[in-house]
């Protein structure tokens, strides 16, 4: 029943995996997102950036192929459709943002409390990298994902992330992180 | 006419007795001898039944709740830690909430038909927008960070997840985890169960049983989980803690009061035969009071037993009246029931009078008050005119001696003419006369009761963990359907939402949409999905495969979507028919909000008013409102009773001698209430009940003094020993803890005092 409440931010879940060991005070990537769905043999791919830090929050952008914008900060949340509209996200009306906002906190701060209380966490080197895999406890998450894979360059900075689900979809995204944070 | 022998007249007392309680048993419901349910005593027969029994379903739902939670630092060692306490609870005999297992079922139910559940919003947008708007939708769901994971592949535009998502949590932040709802908070992994007590909760048995489970559970928790911690609230809780505080109470209490009592006793009549003899006419008239009620309403409420006894206080004076009179009156044993007969009718008269005017009350409770306190009077009125003559016949051998004289001293110095005597009443009604504009009414059922600090901490700490106060009440929202009660109750759920944005609304059409809005829903679909070249079309326009639009489509035309019936979903959550009442033709449903704060009830009633069919039910007001009924027709009906007793004191003394007879109570009266203001003792429901019996003893005081001789040694001591022993009973209750004891026995304190101390002014002033 709280399905998408639970679900938003397993991607921001899993840039705190590592986070506690330095947390990055702010972060910014290029993506490009691909997304596998049951029964249909066409990928969808999108592209985008992604930056987030202390004071100016966490900022989503779908560039291609259309635009959408998602921003939170504090306590509140916005968004811009592709058709140009935009709408405000008001937490207290919205549980899943409340939840967002929660775990966006958490992984600011490094902590992974909220995350080992869903996932099983296990950290394997990976040449260069490190792999990250996220598999969620009995419950709710584990209905909808089998697993979450990060990997990443150092702490708190993905450059690949997977998501299975159980329905056999199955979503990439790889990051490209920027030289530094946007000003 | 012979008079009766000693046996016989046992015999008729003992027969009289017998017969009463032999009627009594037979209408008994021995399963039922006691009836604890307060409530029971207020009136229902005003309510419609769909109120009462929406009222009774609320009530049910929160007094047998007990709330558990465990946390910890450590989420497996808290989980098993909890999981022991749900264990231990469920062996102790609290039943765990099964709502949560329905969960995956009501899901695959909402898939099924998630083409009916767009909400008013979403299903005019796709009207209006048609399918650019589906597009959009779908690319959003694509695109946000909260729809990359959900269940894209049946639900593209994410309206399922959005019903989902709007579905009310019945714990904010806490989600449903196994047997229990979890949340993680400042770093402690935190486990809620939520579990019901089968039986009465406010039974000494139900409530007993909770307590052991839960100390059951806490017991479990620090075997399993040493470094978790447990805490647990409930009304069962708070009913034993009560349930205790108000028998160690009584346990002092009256052990203090019997030994003061039987030490006066023994010191003034230095003889066994008063502390049987008085014991004897208690427990006849409790005995007999307690039958009448049985005969009258099948069962006794616990209320009845305890405020009737009380009041069958005032017939120890007529005992008191009998041994003064035989002990120290100076006539012959056999001439003492003559002495005292005048005062012992006329007392006795006036005091059923006085409680037989209860009987028009209206009210169960004051109903029962009346018919036990008329009841027990009468018994022991008989216990003393029959049995009393022939059990202290001999002449008794007790020497007169300071204990017996001081009273006859204190009357003879307060009946001598003198200008204290009429200035001291006078002063003292003016130094309380200010108090009874201080005097202020409390009809609140909750100042009632002591609930231990502990228990409340606890209650709150609880409470601010789940985020979540309870509901000041709930809605009723009655119609001839249940379709139309759900339109009703979303339109009440709609001015909420706008009203008080930060509540969280909790009712049928949170489930189930209306029948209506579900054709509205499959209506915009149907609008979307008839033309699925423009579909295509706004797939392609935002760069999504136009394959996803006709695999879209395809699945509408696959699903074959209808609307789903309220049976359905009953079917697959039997849980939700809490909501439902079905009273013949009529349907009703019961709705409620909650909020991290409380929750102004007016705001909420007047949301209700404005949809029709709709009533917001605030229970503790409804008791407060009855109570404050009783207690105002109680008094009224003590003045007109009071007005019918004042005119036979008018016809048996002539109206100056009435008056004057009327002055002490009256005065006693003031002087409480005065007091009362000055102390900021509220007046309550309990409160006038002392005043019934302060009125009683000032009259009976009054009658007896009048009616015994103007300055005998031996009423003057009957009137002592009364006030003395009314005093030791009722004014120790000014010592307890329970404010609706504390009130009675402040009350009574005062009242017995200024009943006593102004007695000799019903008598005429003597020269010295």
């Amino acid at each position: 029943m709280r399905l998408r409440a639970m679900l938003p931010l397993l991607f921001l879940c899993a840039l705190a995996a590592r986070a506690a060991d330095a947390p990055p005070a702010s972060y910014a990537a290029d993506f490009v997102q691909t997304r596998n769905l049951p029964g249909f043999d066409t990928a969808i791919t999108s592209r985008g950036n992604l930056s987030y830090d202390k004071a100016r929050g966490f900022h989503w952008e779908i560039t291609s192929p259309y635009h959408y914008l998602f921003e939170m900060n504090g306590g509140k949340a916005r968004e811009e459709l592709p058709d140009g509209s935009q709408r405000a996200l008001d937490p207290a009306q919205t549980p899943w943002l409340a939840a967002v906002q929660h775990i966006f906190v958490s992984a600011l701060s490094g902590d992974q409390a909220e995350l080992a209380a869903y996932f099983q966490v296990a950290v394997k080197p990976a040449g260069d990298d490190r792999r990250v895999t996220l598999t969620p406890k009995p419950g709710a998450i584990a209905n909808a994902i089998s697993r979450i894979e990060v990997t990443e360059s150092g702490p708190g900075r993905p450059e690949h992330l997977e998501i299975f689900e159980t329905s056999g979809g199955h979503m990439d995204i790889r990051f490209t992180p920027r030289a530094a944070a946007a000003p | 006419m012979r008079p009766f022998s000693a046996r016989a007249r046992w015999g008729i007392w003992l027969t009289s007795l017998a017969l009463l309680c032999g009627a009594a048993a037979m209408r008994l419901d021995p399963k039922h001898f006691i009836n604890t349910d307060i409530l029971a005593m207020l009136p229902a027969q005003q309510d419609a039944p769909a109120l009462q029994a929406a009222t009774e379903k609320s009530r049910d739902a929160f007094v047998g709740e007990v709330l558990m939670l465990v946390s910890g630092p450590d989420a497996d060692a808290t989980r098993a830690g909890a999981q022991a306490a749900l264990q231990a609870a469920e062996a102790g005999g609290l039943a765990a909430d099964q709502s949560g297992e329905s969960v995956d079922d009501l899901l695959e139910l909402y898939r099924e038909h998630h083409y009916a559940l767009l909400d008013q919003a979403q299903a005019q947008r796709l009207v209006t927008g048609g399918a650019p708007a589906l597009a959009t939708d779908v690319a959003v769901s694509l695109a946000s960070p909260a729809g990359m994971v959900s269940a894209f592949g049946s639900d593209p535009g994410g309206h399922l997840a959005s019903f989902l998502t709007a579905l009310p949590q019945p714990y904010p932040g806490f989600l449903p985890d196994g047997p229990f709802f979890s949340a993680l908070r400042d770093g402690q992994r935190i486990y809620l169960m939520r579990s019901v007590l089968p039986g009465e909760a406010f039974g000494e048995e139900g409530s007993k049983q909770a307590v052991a489970a839960v100390d059951a559970a806490r017991a479990a928790v620090a075997a399993a989980c040493p470094g978790c911690r447990f805490t647990a609230t409930g009304a069962p809780l708070f009913a034993d803690a009560a349930r205790r505080e108000a028998q160690q109470e009584s346990v002092v209490l009256s052990v203090a009061s019997t030994l003061l009592i039987m030490v006066l006793i023994a010191w003034v009549f230095r003889s066994f035969a008063p502390h049987v003899l008085a014991g004897l006419q208690l427990v006849a008239s409790v005995l007999a009071a307690t039958a009448a009620v049985i005969l009258c309403f099948g069962s006794i409420q616990v209320i009845t037993l305890v405020f009737g006894t009380t009041l069958l206080g005032i017939a120890i004076d007529y005992a008191f009246l009998y041994f003064a009179e035989y002990w120290f009156g100076g006539i012959e044993p056999k001439d003492v029931m003559r002495a005292v007969r005048p005062g012992l009718y006329l007392g006795l008269a006036t005091g059923v009078l006085a409680f037989a005017f209860l009987l028009l009350a209206g009210f169960p409770a004051l109903t029962q008050f009346a018919v036990f306190s008329v009841a027990g009077l009468l018994e022991a009125g008989l216990l003393v005119v029959l049995v009393f003559p022939v059990s202290l016949t001999r002449p008794p051998e007790v020497p007169v001696h300071a204990g017996v004289l001081w009273p006859q001293r204190f009357l003879q110095l307060a009946c001598r003419a003198h200008w204290r005597r009429a200035v001291l009443p006078i002063a003292a009604l003016l130094l309380a006369a200010p108090g009874w504009f201080m005097l202020h009414t409390s009809d609140d059922v909750r100042t009632l009761q002591n609930l231990p600090p502990d228990l409340l901490a606890t209650d709150a700490a609880v409470r601010s963990t789940l985020n979540q106060v309870p509901p000041p009440g709930f809605f009723l929202i009655e119609a001839p359907t249940l379709e139309e009660a759900l339109q009703h109750e979303s339109a009440l759920f709609m001015r909420i939402g706008a009203d008080s944005p930060g509540l969280a609304t909790l009712g049928l059409s949170r489930f189930l949409p209306s029948t209506a809005d579900q054709k509205a829903s499959l209506a915009a679909w149907k609008h979307v999905f008839d033309d699925p070249a423009a579909l295509r079309a706004g797939f392609t326009r935002l760069g999504l495969p136009a394959k996803l639009a006709d695999r879209t489509t395809a699945e509408w035309r696959d699903a074959y979507p209808e609307t789903f019936a309220p049976e359905t979903l009953f079917d697959t959550a039997p849980a939700l028919k809490r909501f439902v009442l079905q009273d013949g033709e009529q349907v009703a449903l019961i709705a409620t909000v909650t909020g991290s704060g409380d929750v102004d009830p007016a705001l909420l009633a007047k949301d209700a008013a404005a949809v029709p069919g709709v009533t917001f039910v605030d229970p503790l007001a409804r008791i407060a409102a009855t109570f404050e009924r009783i207690r105002v027709r109680t008094t009224w009906l003590v003045i007109l009773g009071y007005g019918l007793i004042s005119a036979l004191l008018v016809w048996r003394y002539g109206r100056r001698e009435a008056l004057r007879m009327l002055y002490p109570p009256l005065l006693a009266l003031g002087l409480t209430l005065g007091v009362m203001g000055w102390l900021d003792e509220p007046l309550n429901l309990f409160g006038v009940v002392a005043l019934i019996l302060i009125l009683g003893l000032g009259r009976d005081y009054a009658v007896f003094l009048r009616e015994g001789g103007a300055t005998r040694r031996s009423p003057a001591l009957a009137v002592s020993l009364s006030a003395m022993t009314m005093l030791f009973s009722f004014g120790l209750l000014a010592l307890s803890h329970i404010p609706a004891l504390h009130v009675f026995g402040v009350a009574t304190l005062i009242g017995i005092l200024a009943s006593f101390l102004s007695a000799p002014l019903s008598l005429p002033p003597e020269s010295a």
